[in-house]
């Protein structure tokens, strides 16, 4: 196992705390953390592209990281019209 | 061990520590708008973990797209920060630009 491995471990690990407030905190509160937990996701896409060598997967990270921003947007859009 | 893998295991740790710190912060504050500050912190993470990529892969197929992937991060950082905190200020108050337009002062 190498350090970007371990990285992406440690930073999966790190997704916990985000899901639980997600999950258990207002509305509001859990937008901040899916936006968090947005760019943790991207970060361990990256670190298991250069840890196992795999090409798709930085190709899913190129993806995930715009499409993240347009999916927080749109749900902070929704959530400025209550819906 | 090469320099270049000294730089980018540096670089490596520097961005999974900011990483840790934003979800810290995240768990630790109370306030939405206090939590929304670590989206931006998060990003410069993830600019830091890519230009370690950059560092060790030099400018090849990898580096480059793990450079957008920073870059990316870093520029969405801002923008959804001041966009989510805009839909939870209207969200509150109400739309307060018709109060503005009228003449009154900013609430």
């Amino acid at each position: 196992m190498n350090e970007w491995e371990i990285a992406a471990i440690v930073l999966g690990f790190a997704l916990i705390p985000c899901g639980a407030v997600a999950l258990l905190a207002p509305s509001p509160h859990a937008l901040a953390a899916v936006e968090v937990a947005a760019v943790l996701l991207t970060t361990i896409l990256v670190l298991l592209a250069e840890g196992l060598h795999r090409q798709p997967f930085i190709d899913l990270a190129v993806v995930f990281a715009p499409m993240s921003l347009v999916g927080s947007l749109l749900f902070a859009r929704l959530m400025e019209r209550d819906l | 061990m090469t320099w270049r893998a000294v730089v980018a295991v540096a670089l490596l740790i520097a961005g999974g520590l900011l990483e840790l710190i934003a979800v810290l912060g995240l768990c630790v504050m109370r306030s939405v708008y206090d939590r929304l500050h670590y989206v931006g912190l998060a990003g410069f993470g993830g600019l830091l973990v890519a230009v370690a990529v950059l560092v060790r892969e030099s400018f090849s197929l990898i580096g480059d797209k793990a450079l957008l992937v920073g870059v990316v991060l870093v520029l969405a950082g801002p923008v959804l920060v001041q966009t989510t905190t805009r839909s939870l200020l209207t969200r509150e108050l109400g739309d307060w630009r018709a109060k503005t337009r009228d003449g009154s002062k900013d609430p």
